[in-house]
């Protein structure tokens, strides 16, 4: 079996491709303007936002990503096209020839590029006297357009891979969106000879869904000794079936040209100025291999949240990373919720003094499972941590640094002259606090300054 | 200083020559003392206020709400926008005889043709002293009815006047620009339409429009466009070229532009393959004309729409376009006429590296009679445009103005000027201008 797809993935800017119009709207037909509804005399602007997110998604699928680009009319009519073609990008895609690899195998990226989605149609009425609405609010959004070699080998394949390619994708394009709404495919499936075109399925689970039935549709043909025709069809959401979408059998033409409103971007200046980042299941690949932890615990450390990922790398490096895993799967991971919003420098200092001291086995088991639900909280897990934010004691401290920049500058040779904090501190604050608080909130502060 | 016509006066003159297609409500500015200077602008360029229908039924009842930004910008200098000159259906024409919205007659001699596309706005600036039309030009539409009209017609660098608000043609053949009866209008106005507009990308990468001297010495004139020209213009413009040499001390040279003989059928290429895709939204859905049975299948319902209201230039230039671009024929026409493109240019900036400017005559011929279009075969039609298109589809800033009369009707002349460089326009019009009789046509009331 063979099957090749389509991938439509909108991207979460704020404006629309061409105009100004915002992404987000409720009411019908409310973000529209004469670009976007194709009012004659009006003009396409680039959003550059959306071109510098398919050079990070090009980039990422190991394409070779053009110097320069420009876009192309796709011309078609129907109704919810406002100028009856679609800028889009034919002959000079933003990236071709990548990969992407799913369960060990590298399936085939043909090309990545941008273009505006059109608008949506709704029919409403009884069936005869059914009426269409159409919603231009979509019209103009921006959306990147995936195209991979026919190189899956089932629906299950087909699943699995959109599901880890969207994971990726929502981390680079910054969009925490599970929204079936905001992907579409078109599958080409063929267990034969003829491939048959699913076209527009909205969704993870209706792809799922779709593929399969034409895998079997077409099983059955071929085992009747039938043929498969090679057509284009639908994927019917309440029925979950394929049907003919009985349209003429010919390639379309759409007489594709230049679009002559937008000049010729240089994308090799855009692609200079973003900045390489590290995606979650390639960040759960090197987390395994480098801290030497299983990969699906990794990847689910990753899929939970990179902040968590942090948190782990940051256990990782203190402790026995097998230990930082169960830790972070265990009791970080249940406080997790609470946890989030607090993530910081600070909380993640806490959260690995912690581990460590049961490490050490200065506290037991079940007090560093105390105290990381009192970090989660927002409590202080001890007096101590406590006292370290004490701003009387860091203002001590910080003057007497001020004064003696020598004890700073030797402290990186020589720990001990960190003493003369202490005793200074000490004899000033007459014994405010224990020597155990001053040491702490020394160390911290000379690290402040030398890091 | 300008005289305004008179409310009476003017829609007499509309009466008579048709011109506007849509005038202004109220007129009682043109009574204002002191007098406002007045403007046109071409029925394809969108003005709040009114319709903008490009002289396409099919645009009937459109009203743009926004201005363009070439009428924003003259607005905002206190000028009076008297109308909307008719024009050929969405700029597809010689004459302005493809207007859904009668035909605008010759100031000089109303049986004949005022040219075209620009043609209402030619005949704006022939028959109202101190008036400014605004023009466009996609392969001559603005020199061409300057021509026939004797009135100045300048066309700027493609990029150098934003097109936002502008109903496309071929958006990159497109360029607005300006008709006036004296050099020193164009000074005025060049600037203020000129110049980047956001709203526009491809005005935005323009040089700053310098207006300080450049002083034309040297002048082309290519002898591929020496051919098939009626004898009164051959002799016209021979004795034109004579009088920059004598009385304004140019040197003629003759030079040859092979390629130039390329340019009409890459321009048809061009123009009517980006033009099939602009009018592929004219549906009666969105906006204009909606003189149908919506309850249909919506392909019937865009077909009637279209039957009905597209005229018939606009359709063979709808198949055209659609043809050319046709899997298995874009190489063959699309592809190579942007090479052709290519080609035109660089002569151009051969010729240009040691001429100040190329020149021709604007129009083979005077302004035809309409009994004559109408015998023309389409193809004839085209070939008229043999000398216009060329600096068109280089995207050159050219200059129509007149140098002669036979039979009483005007003869113009065409100066080509390096990209950006219209400076050297204006210093040809001005010193032309200080030295030929101009004339007007006399209008009784
Ligand atoms: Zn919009």
């Amino acid at each position: 079996m063979k099957i090749g797809l389509e991938i439509h993935v909108q991207l979460p800017t704020r404006s629309k491709l061409f105009c100004s119009c915002p992404t987000t709207a409720d009411e019908p037909n409310s973000s529209v303007c004469p670009t976007c509804l194709g009012f004659p005399g009006s003009r396409p602007v680039l959003n550059r936002r959306a071109l510098e997110m398919a050079v990070q998604i090009a980039r990422f699928l190991e394409c070779r990503v053009a110097s320069e680009i420009w876009f192309s009319r796709k011309t078609y009519f129907y109704p919810d096209l406002p100028k009856h073609f679609q800028i889009t990008q034919y002959d000079s895609p933003v990236g071709v020839d990548g990969s992407f690899v799913v369960g060990g195998r590298s399936i085939g990226i043909w090309r990545v590029h941008v273009e505006e989605d059109p608008g949506r149609i709704k029919r409403v009425g009884r069936s005869g006297e059914e009426v269409s609405l159409i919603d231009y609010n979509r019209s103009g959004i921006p959306l990147v357009e995936i195209v991979t070699a026919p190189d899956l080998t089932s629906p299950d394949e087909a699943r699995n891979f959109l599901n880890e390619l969207l994971v990726e994708l929502r981390h680079i394009i910054g969009t925490t969106a599970s929204d079936e709404q905001s992907v579409r495919a078109d599958a080409n499936i063929s267990l034969g000879e003829e491939r048959v075109e699913v076209k527009n399925v909205q969704g993870l689970k209706n792809l799922e869904r779709a593929l399969k039935f034409e895998a079997s549709r077409q099983q059955k043909l071929l085992e009747a000794g039938m043929r498969v025709v090679r057509e284009t069809r639908r994927f019917d959401e309440e029925r979950k079936v394929t049907l003919s979408a009985r349209e003429k059998e010919l390639e379309e033409d759409y007489g594709y040209i230049g679009e002559p409103d937008l000049g010729v971007y240089d994308l090799s200046r855009i692609s200079a100025g973003l900045l390489e980042v590290e995606t979650p299941l390639r960040r759960a690949q090197r987390m395994s291999a480098h801290y030497v932890v299983d990969y699906d615990k990794a990847r689910q450390v990753v899929l939970t949240s990179m902040a968590m990922a942090d948190l782990f790398e940051a256990l990782a490096n203190a402790v026995d990373p097998e230990v930082a895993m169960n830790w972070t799967l265990g009791p970080i991971s249940a406080n997790w919720e609470l946890l989030l919003p607090r993530m910081n420098d600070q909380s993640t200092k806490e959260i690995v003094e912690v581990v460590q001291l049961v490490v050490g086995r200065q506290i037991t088991d079940s007090e560093g499972r105390r105290r990381i639900g009192a970090i989660a909280m927002g409590e202080c897990p001890t007096d101590i941590s406590c006292a370290v934010q004490d701003e009387a004691l860091g203002s001590l401290i910080n003057d007497y640094l001020n004064e003696h920049p020598q004890v700073v500058r030797d402290h990186a040779s020589n720990p001990k002259a960190a003493n003369a904090v202490i005793g200074h501190v000490m004899k000033v604050a007459k014994g405010k606090y224990n020597s155990q608080e001053i040491v702490e909130a020394t160390r911290k502060e000379i690290e402040r300054r030398t890091s | 200083m300008s005289c305004s016509p008179t409310p009476e006066r003017l829609i007499q003159l509309n009466e008579r020559f048709r011109i506007f297609c849509e005038m202004a409500e109220d007129l009682s500015g043109l009574q204002d003392y002191p007098p406002r200077p007045t403007f046109s602008a071409k029925d394809n360029l969108c003005a709040m206020g009114f319709q903008a229908r490009a002289g396409s039924r099919i645009l009937e009842g459109y009203r743009p709400p926004f201005d363009a930004t070439p009428v924003w910008r003259m607005r905002q200098e206190g000028m009076l926008l008297l109308g909307k000159t008719n024009m050929d259906e969405f700029g597809f024409g010689t004459f302005s005889t493809n207007s859904g919205y009668d035909v605008p007659r010759n100031p000089f001699d109303a049986g004949r043709a005022c040219g075209g596309s620009s043609g209402g706005a030619a005949a704006a600036t022939s028959l109202l002293e101190g008036h400014v039309a605004l023009g466009v030009s996609t392969g001559g539409s603005i020199s061409c009815p300057a021509s026939f009209c004797g009135v100045l017609g300048l066309t700027p660098t493609y990029g150098r006047v934003s097109r936002y608000g502008l109903i496309d043609y071929g958006n990159s053949l497109d360029k607005v620009g300006l008709m006036t009866r004296d050099s020193g209008s164009l000074r005025t106005w060049l600037p203020v339409i000129s110049g980047p507009d956001p709203k526009d990308p491809t005005s935005c990468v323009q040089p700053m429009l310098d207006l300080s001297p450049r002083k034309v010495e040297r002048v082309a004139v290519p002898l591929e466009a020496m051919q098939n020209l009626g004898s009164g213009v051959e002799s016209s413009f021979a004795s034109a070229l004579k009088s920059l040499q004598d009385d304004h001390d140019i040197l003629v040279e003759e030079v040859s532009m092979p390629s130039l003989k390329f340019a009409l059928s890459a321009y048809y290429v061009l123009a009517t393959s980006e033009a099939s895709t602009n009018l592929a939204r004219y549906c009666g859905m969105r906006f204009g004309v909606r003189n149908s049975n919506i309850s249909q299948h919506f392909n019937d319902f865009f077909s009637e729409t279209r039957s009905a209201n597209f005229g018939t230039e606009a359709k063979r230039r709808i198949l055209l376009g659609t043809y050319a671009r046709m899997v298995g024929f874009r190489d063959r026409y699309y592809m190579k006429a942007l090479a052709v493109r290519q080609l035109v240019i660089s002569e151009y900036k051969r010729v240009l590296n040691d001429h100040d400017l190329v020149l021709t005559p604007t129009m083979p011929f005077i302004a035809p009679r309409f009994a004559d279009i109408e015998k023309m075969r389409p193809l004839e039609a085209y070939q008229a445009d043999f000398l216009t298109v060329p600096p068109n589809l280089a995207g050159l800033p050219h200059l129509s103005l007149p140098c002669g009369y036979i039979e009483g009707m005007p003869v113009g002349m065409q100066a080509v000027a390096p990209h950006w460089e219209e400076r050297a326009l204006l210093d040809i019009a001005e010193r032309w201008t200080s030295k030929f009789q101009m004339r007007f046509p006399e209008v009784a009331r």
